[in-house]
């Protein structure tokens, strides 16, 4: 580690070398495109887990939605809700399945607009939960959102809809 | 060095932190670190594991989850860098995150993150910032308000031209809230603010 002064005595700048540095830097590693198909095949060797795992969780983010009623008001649940679906669009893309990625973000994209004060509205929720059930079938599994255009459409117009725009991106 | 042996790196010996409360998204990341080449990669569902494992296990890279139980990533990575007395606190930090929001994004950056990496994470995404981090090491600031990588910065691409994106290019510092960034505008966000 070397270190100099700067102008203003107040900060200092140095540099470092870290061991990842140092060690990233030996011959003898994977190069790229290797390395790449390599992950991508001990990723695959994930896959049938996968399936028993997104099973488990849509099970749980269906579990947490209340049916209407007085619990519905609180959004207390929506924070398990937005886990549930934000593990689902984080896993989802990287182990293929796309189009469940994509729903599973737009729930997300709902729930932080509800958070900025946007109306819950369930049809929105029903509508995603529905897509979601499909894009688990093994026709739509593999299928990415530009396969199934009329429906990505759809499903954006519904998260679109004026109430929900005006919060999404708002303060 | 040529250009292609700056593309590849050697991550076998190195000991990697994944600190992430969602164990399938971590045990993802694991599979593609060990397809690159990885032999230790420690996993840590929040942060008095994350604490404990830096420690134990003599961390050299840490992948963090912005929302790391209890308080995020960011305060984690801040409570890294600031404590002049902690060994680790120079250790490269990715924060992963699909919050990509401009706040978020230039938040990790005046924590003292290395890089931000989008959610859902492709081994391609990756590799690319690996190389990126050791091949194009940071000065380090400390000064009163920041201790971490220079903030200051200039990317010329990746190295070799790899992994750089057709829309890298350089953005204003966004507002308090806005749009979603995609990676290659994170990446852009967190570079050249000196010499443009």
């Amino acid at each position: 580690m070397t270190m100099s002064k700067l102008d203003d005595d107040e900060a200092r700048e140095f540099h470092v070398e870290t061991k990842f540095q140092q060690y990233a830097k030996r011959p003898g590693g994977i190069p790229r495109d290797t390395a790449i198909v390599n992950a991508q095949s001990t990723v695959a060797a994930l896959k049938p887990n996968f399936e028993t795992w997104v099973d488990d969780e849509m099970a749980r983010l269906l579990k947490v939605i209340p049916a209407e009623g007085p619990d519905l008001d609180t959004k207390a649940w929506m924070d398990t809700a937005d886990l549930h679906c934000q593990r689902l669009a984080d896993v989802s893309a990287t182990m293929g399945y796309e189009f469940v990625s994509y729903v599973a973000n737009n729930l997300c994209l709902m729930f932080e607009a509800v958070r900025r004060g946007a109306d819950y509205r369930r049809d929105v929720m029903i509508c995603h939960l529905d897509a979601l059930a499909l894009g688990r079938k093994d026709k739509f599994s593999r299928m990415k959102p530009e396969d199934v255009p009329d429906l990505t459409e759809g499903l954006r117009r519904v998260l679109e809809s004026p109430k929900l725009k005006a919060k999404r991106n708002g303060p | 060095m040529t250009d292609k042996q700056k593309t590849t790196i050697n991550i076998r010996g190195l000991t990697f932190l994944i600190a992430d409360s969602n164990a399938y998204f971590s045990s993802l990341c694991h599979s593609i670190l060990r397809g690159f080449g990885a032999t230790r990669v420690i996993e840590a569902r929040d942060a008095d594991d994350a604490r404990k494992a830096l420690v134990q296990h003599k961390i050299d890279l840490l992948l963090l989850d912005q929302r790391l139980p209890p308080t995020g990533g960011l305060e984690f990575t801040r409570w890294l860098r600031s404590d002049p007395t902690n060994e680790f606190r120079t250790i490269p930090i990715l924060i992963m995150t699909s919050d990509t929001r401009s706040t978020i994004v230039s938040n990790a950056r005046d924590c003292g993150a290395n890089m931000v990496l989008v959610k859902p994470v492709s081994p391609a995404s990756l590799y690319d910032r690996l190389v990126w981090i050791a091949f194009n090491p940071r000065k380090f600031i400390d000064s009163k308000d920041y201790f971490g990588p220079d903030r200051r910065f200039k990317i010329e691409g990746y190295p070799n031209g790899v992994g750089r994106r057709a829309g890298d290019k350089a953005v204003d510092l966004g507002t308090a809230t806005g749009p979603a960034l995609s990676q290659s505008d994170i990446d852009a966000l967190l570079k050249a603010t000196r010499n443009g």
